[in-house]
């Protein structure tokens, strides 16, 4: 009995304004919160808050049969709290449903597993704290930052005690099996892996309203033929897409909230088939294969691996920089300082940056508030150099205040979290 | 006007308030201070009405009442000397943030009555700069008749065909200062169009002033020009409101400031920076100014891993600008090729040590600067870091430059003009 597994992604950055190096030393503010309200109140209005009525409509009108799941980034779930309480309410609404699981992710939506190992099991458990406090769920299904995985990310998921990880269902990997079964990584990990079929989800994500796509208009029968097709060669579709693609990326005149409205209802319409979150996959069905991601994957642009973040030199550059810093960030024992610096490492600030002019340049375009990728670099730079400022000041402070100590060694988290 | 005074007429191109780079301040300045010894009309494409100088005729092409275009006879044309011909083109040897891309077509100087048109120009040297040149000298050439003058002073490649033509027209001396050249520009390799213009128009003067002796040699060499009638006179400097402002970071500052091409020699700056960061990672590098060279610099900036310390400004004002020389260490100027380098002056005088390029006409007069051939990153980084670190050398250099800014000002090249103009016998002196 196949099922259907949605998993939406919702976030939000925290974006910068147009730091200038005439800022640096004299302002400590690098946000632009004009931007972020705006376009928080925007979405709020075009998809969130329309697209949570609708979900919890659907969740009632199939008696808890149509069953979906979240991953919420922190700095997302802040703004909420922030500038939209009923947005975050109506979330919450949904969780209350108990049809609604919520995924694990790192707080800030960081890049952080490819620089920090103890900074990314930080940033997870301060994530699994926030989900827990606003929806009162403990998450057992891991998604990384734009589905980036490999291997390693794998066994160390394991390591920290989840059941399942959320990832891109990349074509070269698979290499013609099909995504639509639970696979397992390489090495005797038992971790089961959510791959993303890919060509699903992104029909409706991203071509639904393409009409020089060959299927353009996408109906529910169609789709749902498509679904339908799967049974027999398939355990689970999973459906993964951000969750702005409702009303947002596909606005509300191209008829994607009707396209929702009645999809469910046509999917149940079939005897064999049903909806599961993430974590009831995992319980009912084995994992049938090995899936072997030895370098990066994601979900980004064509190449589905990291070259949306970290590709040019400015991306390598700004990211390395802003990671070398953490531990006179830690050092420093500052709440303030650490959520500044933690809010820096989003990953859509490199994804600004970003060069590559191709159809996936678009995309890239159509997200960053700035200019230019040259522009984006400046101002991140530009605010990293405050902050670098910022710290060195309060390091010689604290050094006065203190005895030099014997050089301490690191806790190391990644350790505590690997023997246990 | 005094009438015993000599009679200048002279043709500018850019003019304040309306600039892109040296060039229109230079004419400015100087025009001002030879405004105490001569009666000088200035033309200049474009000026903005309420811009009044003193002592001085300044026309703006742009205001001219239209009555004086329609006062020419229809089938009004008159052919260019020295064989030229009109062709539509589209080049732009400044680089100009506002400059349009695509071809606009050649300006249209004569309108179908047959009579000669108004000028409009938007940006100085974008779009049809060559058709801009061209109808300029037209309108000059006519405004010159009824001018009364003893020599022709033009400034730089964009009004020699207009000195030429009022030449041919009146029989005029012509002078011609040189600000700039398209070998400094472009590099010798170019021999193009605007080459060939400035070695045409040089040619035909009676007498060059170039503003260094860098120039001067570079005239004779790459425009065989014989040296017998080039006359050096550097440029001079307006003293300025200086002062000293808090940086707000601790980091020592090293300033460049300029047009971002690759006559300036940003990437070079770049290469002297990451050679100071490998022995003192405590400075900042600011390059205040726009150019083609921004993002390629930007990019390797962040190559280099130095883009924490390296930060680029953009077009600045010059409250900002002044603010930015008021807070920095060191002054740097890299160029490959400088004809002069007026910034470096504006540097001294706010009291910062400049390290400048041999390659450059402002190493001349500013021997109270540390120099370095401008392909010499290790020499320049070794400059900077001593004057960083040297509080002995960093004074010495400062006292050296205030002495040298004694003898710089736009009054004593005005007077350097005056002689040259009356020893060729362009004039009498009484």
């Amino acid at each position: 009995m196949p099922s259907v597994c949605f998993y939406f992604q919702v976030h939000q950055p925290f974006r910068l304004r147009n730091y200038s190096f005439f800022d640096i030393g004299r302002s400590h503010y690098y946000e632009d919160d004009t931007k972020n309200r705006e376009i928080m109140d925007k979405v709020s209005e075009k998809c969130y808050l329309p697209t949570n009525r609708k979900m919890l409509d659907l969740i009632r009108r199939h008696n808890g049969n149509f069953r979906i799941s979240y991953s919420i980034s922190g700095t997302a779930l802040e703004q909420f709290a922030l500038y939209r309480p009923d947005v975050l309410q109506s979330f919450i609404d949904l969780a209350n449903t108990g049809c609604v699981e919520f995924l694990s992710e790192t707080y800030s939506h960081s890049l952080s597993f490819i620089y920090s190992k103890p900074e990314f099991v930080r940033q997870v458990q301060k994530h699994s704290e926030v989900i827990k406090k606003y929806f009162g769920q403990e998450p057992k299904v891991f998604r990384n930052t734009e589905l980036i995985y490999n291997n390693e990310l794998a066994s160390f998921i394991e390591g920290m005690g989840y059941k399942g990880i959320i990832c891109e269902g990349v074509d070269r990997l698979l290499n013609g099996r099909t995504p639509n079964f639970i696979y397992r990584p390489v090495n005797n990990i038992n971790v089961k892996l959510l791959l993303k079929n890919h060509r699903l989800s992104d029909d409706i994500a991203f071509r639904f309203s393409d009409k020089n796509w060959k299927e353009w208009p996408l109906t529910v029968d169609k789709f749902k033929n498509w679904v339908f097709d799967i049974a027999g060669n398939g355990e689970t579709i999973n459906l993964f897409m951000d969750y702005e693609t409702f009303g947002e990326h596909q606005w509300e005149s191209t008829g994607i909230f009707n396209f929702l409205d009645h999809l469910p209802g046509e999917i149940l319409s079939h005897p064999d088939f049903n909806f599961k979150t993430p974590s009831e996959v995992i319980d009912a069905y084995p994992a049938r294969d090995v899936y072997d991601a030895h370098n990066f994957t994601s979900w980004a642009d064509t190449e589905r691996d990291l070259s949306a973040w970290l590709s040019n030199s400015m991306q390598h550059e700004s990211a390395k920089r802003i990671f070398s810093i953490e531990s006179d960030i830690k050092s420093c024992n500052d709440p303030e300082l650490l959520n500044v610096w933690e809010r820096l490492q989003t990953s859509d600030h490199f994804y600004y940056m970003c060069t590559k002019f191709w159809s996936d340049g678009d995309v890239h375009k159509y997200f960053s508030p700035y200019d230019s990728p040259y522009e984006a670099y400046m101002y991140f730079m530009n605010s990293f150099s405050d902050l670098e400022c910022i710290l060195k000041n309060k390091l010689k402070k604290t050094k006065v205040k203190q005895k030099p100590k014997a050089p301490q060694e690191e806790p190391s988290v990644l350790a505590a979290v690997l023997e246990s | 006007m005094r009438n015993d005074l000599p009679k200048v007429l002279m043709l500018g191109w850019e003019f304040p308030p309306i600039i892109n780079g040296g060039l229109g301040v230079a004419c400015h300045d100087l025009s001002s201070a030879m405004s105490e010894m001569a009666n000088i009309t200035m033309i200049v494409p474009k000026t903005s009405p309420d811009f009044k100088m003193r002592n001085m005729n300044l026309v703006g092409i742009n205001n001219i009442d239209p009555a004086f275009f329609n006062s020419f006879p229809s089938n009004y044309r008159k052919p260019f000397p020295f064989g030229l011909h009109m062709v539509s083109s589209d080049i732009n040897p400044y680089y100009s943030e506002t400059s349009t891309f695509g071809i606009e077509g050649a300006h249209s100087f004569v309108n179908s009555k047959g009579q000669l048109n108004g000028f409009s120009i938007d940006s100085l040297y974008g779009g049809d700069v060559i058709g801009k040149v061209m109808h300029y000298a037209e309108i000059t050439s006519q405004l010159a008749k009824n001018i009364d003058f003893d020599v022709i002073h033009a400034h730089d490649w964009m009004t020699m065909i207009a000195g030429m033509k009022i030449k041919e027209e009146t029989g005029k001396p012509l002078v011609m200062h040189i600000h700039s050249l398209e070998v400094d520009r472009s590099g010798p390799e170019n021999k193009g169009w605007v080459y060939q213009l400035e070695k045409t128009g040089m040619e035909s003067a009676d007498l060059l002033v170039p503003v260094s002796n860098f120039t001067a040699n570079i005239i004779t060499k790459y425009y065989g020009i014989s040296k017998n009638k080039i006359q050096v006179v550097h440029n001079g400097s307006v003293p300025v409101k200086t002062f000293k402002s808090k940086r707000p970071f601790k980091e020592k500052t090293v300033l460049f400031v300029g047009r971002l091409t690759r006559q300036k020699g940003p990437e070079k700056f770049l290469d002297i920076a990451a050679r100071v960061l490998e022995k003192d990672p405590d400075v900042r590098f600011v390059m205040a100014g726009v150019g083609d060279y921004f993002r390629p610099v930007l990019e390797k900036s962040s190559y280099k891993s130095i883009g924490n310390r390296f930060h680029l400004t953009g077009f600045l004002n010059q409250e900002k600008l002044h603010y930015l020389f008021s807070v920095s260490d060191v002054y740097c100027m890299p160029s490959v090729s400088e004809p002069f380098g007026l910034s470096a002056i504006e540097a001294a005088q706010f009291g910062i040590p400049c390290v400048i390029s041999k390659q450059s006409g402002v190493a001349e007069v500013l021997n109270g600067s540390l120099m370095f051939d401008f392909w010499d990153d290790n020499k320049a980084a070794g400059h900077i870091l001593n004057l960083l670190h040297d509080k002995t050398l960093r004074k010495k250099v400062v006292e050296d430059a205030s002495i040298n800014l004694q003898n710089i000002s736009w009054k004593i090249s005005a007077e350097k003009i005056m002689n040259a103009y009356s020893s060729n016998q362009f004039i009498t002196t009484k």
